[in-house]
């Protein structure tokens, strides 16, 4: 993490130290208690997942009953875990671009803890059976306004930031961070009102949850993800992003393509029929998004190969990219008409979901709480290896889940279009995938066993007080704790 | 690029599919035309499917227990996949004793229920005609359609009479059992609509309102032309495939 403040005047050094300052509280929080809500979400999913090829997995628990926990573990995933993080990344970001401290901390970490009791209610009811039900908006309806109210107080700050900043340079993180700013609660309330409130047709309520759960992945989670990765290249290699025009050419296009999405889940239901075709078309063209965006930031940080190894935040995030190019190329696959006929009703959804979510947006989100969080509290991080292990277990474990779920889903889908094929001859051929899915969560539950515990030790100001970022170099360093006379380095920590 | 063009920009490419393909498609699909029996068909007036039991509590409760996840209430249309063709999927095949009566989910079946469930992954059947299925296989057996889905329901792998030779063996099923919709009760004095299951020795299982609620909704899932035959406008059925 060179950050090369050498240059920089001190007054900008201590700018962007009491940015960090006004900040640390909220930031913190909203990590600390994403993590603890992705350790969650980790083992509800490997219930989740076992529970399909063994039913009798835990039966004992009621309120871990098969369906329940499906609709729990995606939900505490999404809110508890991405919506958070996605909240510590944007008003951090915000505040360090716009260059202005926050004089809201209080008020964010006050909504931020009303955050976490309305998704902790919401998985309540959804696990004692009193969930609304809809596929990909299982929270009850009551607890949506509020949720969309407490995103408000959370990051309208952030916004006014941005228009209160001192004249110049907007940057592409910017882009980014305003689209998904502005975008998120017309999605979200959008779905609200559509789903829970007017009274429609149910084809289409069902369509609009499916188009609420693409759009807020592709028009908030996404754009936060590479609003760190547009900040985190550049910053970590000290160099410009490689080029303007094609960021600005993968940001219109992920604009356009983004909120025609969704719909494809429906496709050969009762709707208009040019929904599910135009959801479809848009899932296969966001491969336009994700080759520029991949381009752009892996020419960015090319030729230093060295530093995307050694910055656990490079690192993370420069995998996130390139899983965000393999959503692209999947997505382009999954969603031509031929393989939609076999996949649709498939495991192969939720392998994109999963890399969606996990692998673009959560890498591109642990790099950027690998950089903010010793920013934030002053500490570097303890042990590189807690941070390697991390890393390769989140990879491997990604990796195993989109392999089985989509491999899995195309056996599954072939079996289901292969009519002289009996169900259950294909159910249970499928079923051997879901064992693969099942043993990659629990990859992933180990992984972020060290990231939790990791963050823990962080939030308690048990970091190292050093000058020296954790690097993930191979030599020297036998104590977690880096090597000696980095340790007691006090009052120097880096800014 | 100013600000404004920018602001406008993501306003307009958010804006505009959110209309088109959100706003419009829902009140166009919130007021459906009804859609009439042609002259001279055996019968007369508008075509709504007809359906019983306690369909909106039921698919409620269906949604709320998850069933979605696993099951999807879908026919599709053979240009998006092959459901049509499926052992009595879509409804029943032409036999000696029986018509043809499949045909693809419109959206009319959906009337009573807030959200359709048309379903996230196949891992077990489709269940847009679970009743017709199980009327048909249950013929000559003493179980009815309401207590096959209860003692499914308890335990998915301990239901039998089932048809000899159905693609759906429930002893392979990887189906969840919703003991959680069960009670279990002191035989003596507890009056009756126990579950024929074996269980604790002077105690029985008896099915909450929530089962039965479920069970009315599940077995009313009947989309085929059995009940209602459909107006020509709207029959695509395939050439049917005839199993004598």
């Amino acid at each position: 993490m060179a950050e090369t403040t050498s240059t920089a005047e001190s007054n900008d050094v201590a700018l962007r130290a009491s940015i960090d300052r006004s900040l640390r509280h909220p930031v913190m929080f909203f990590f600390t208690s994403g993590a603890v809500w992705l350790a969650l979400a980790i083992v509800l999913g490997l219930v989740a997942s076992a529970k399909k090829h063994s039913p009798e997995f835990l039966s004992c628990f009621s309120f871990l009953d098969a369906g329940r926990v499906d609709g729990a573990h995606m939900s505490a995933l999404i809110y508890g875990w991405g919506a958070q993080a996605a909240f510590g990344i944007i008003i951090w970001l915000m505040a360090r671009l716009s260059r202005k401290e926050c004089t809201n901390a209080g008020t964010i970490l006050a909504v931020g803890h009303l955050w976490n009791l309305f998704v902790f209610i919401g998985l309540v009811c959804i696990l004692t059976g009193n969930g609304s039900g809809i596929a990909y908006m299982e929270f009850p309806g009551f607890i949506w306004p509020l949720l969309i109210l407490c995103y408000l107080a959370i990051t309208i700050w952030s916004l006014v930031q941005f228009q209160v900043r001192d004249a110049g340079h907007v940057y592409v993180s910017q882009w980014y961070l305003l689209a998904g700013l502005l975008w998120f609660p017309w999605i979200a309330v959008t779905a609200f009102l559509f789903v829970f409130v007017f009274d429609g047709h149910p084809v289409m309520a069902s369509a609009i949850a499916a188009w609420f759960k693409s759009a807020l992945f592709l028009l908030f989670f996404l754009p936060t993800a590479l609003a760190s990765a547009y900040y985190l290249a550049p910053k970590v290699t000290g160099r410009p992003v490689y080029s303007y025009n094609l960021a600005l050419f993968g940001f219109w296009a992920l604009a356009f393509l983004g909120p025609w999405a969704g719909m494809q889940k429906l496709f050969g239901a009762p709707i208009p029929q040019f929904l599910p075709y135009a959801g479809a078309a848009a899932m296969v063209l966001i491969l336009i998004p994700a080759i520029s965006v991949g381009i752009n930031i892996l020419q960015t940080v090319y030729g230093h190969g060295e530093i995307v190894a050694e910055s656990p935040s490079l690192r993370f995030t420069s995998s996130g990219v390139v899983l965000f190019v393999a959503y692209g190329v999947l997505s382009f696959v999954l969603h031509t008409v031929p393989a939609m006929k076999m996949t649709q009703f498939s495991y192969s959804g939720y392998g994109l979901d999963i890399l969606g979510l996990y692998g673009v947006f959560s890498l591109c989100a642990f790099g950027a709480i690998y950089f903010i969080v010793p920013r934030i509290t002053r500490r570097e991080w303890l042990s590189r290896r807690f941070i390697s292990w991390h890393f390769f277990l989140s990879l491997y474990g990604v990796a195993s889940i989109v392999i089985c779920a989509v491999v899995g889903g195309v056996t599954q889908g072939q079996g289901i279009e292969d009519v002289a094929q009996p169900f259950a001859t294909m159910a249970e051929r499928a079923s051997q995938y879901g064992w693969g899915v099942t043993l990659a969560w629990a990859f992933l539950l180990f992984a972020n066993l060290f990231f939790c515990l990791h963050l823990l030790l962080m939030w308690a100001r048990l970091g190292r007080r050093s000058s020296h970022p954790t690097l993930l170099k191979g030599h020297h360093a036998e104590s977690p704790h880096g090597p000696e006379g980095e340790i007691d380095n006090i009052g120097s920590a880096s800014a | 690029m100013t600000f404004k063009a920018f602001i406008f920009g993501l306003l307009a490419s958010f804006g505009f599919p959110w209309l088109v393909a959100v706003v419009l498609p829902f009140s166009k699909m919130r007021s459906l035309e009804p859609i009439k029996y042609e002259e001279g068909a055996a019968v007369s007036g508008v075509f709504i499917p007809k359906r019983d039991g306690r369909v909106t509590e039921g698919s409620i409760i269906y949604g709320q227990e998850g069933c979605y996840q696993c099951h999807t209430q879908l026919i599709r249309p053979t240009y998006a996949g092959n459901d049509v063709f499926r052992d009595e999927w879509a409804g029943l095949r032409k036999t000696a004793d029986n018509a043809d009566t499949r045909r693809e989910t419109l959206a009319m079946d959906f009337e009573g229920e807030k959200v359709a469930h048309l379903g996230q992954s196949r891992v077990g059947p489709d269940l847009a005609n679970l009743g017709r299925r199980l009327e048909q296989n249950l013929k000559g057996s003493e179980l009815t359609p309401e207590d096959w889905v209860l003692q499914h329901l308890y335990n998915p792998r301990g239901v039998r009479n089932y048809r000899v030779g159905s693609q759906d063996l429930p002893e392979r099923s990887s189906c969840p059992s919703k003991t959680s919709l069960f009670e279990l009760v002191a035989l003596n004095g507890a009056g009756g609509g126990f579950l024929a299951v074996d269980t604790e020795e002077g105690k029985g299982v008896r099915p909450k309102d929530r089962a039965r609620q479920l069970a009315s909704y599940l077995i009313s899932l009947k989309k085929d032309t059995l009940g209602q035959p459909l107006p020509e406008i709207l029959n695509h059925n395939p050439q049917a495939t005839v199993v004598e």
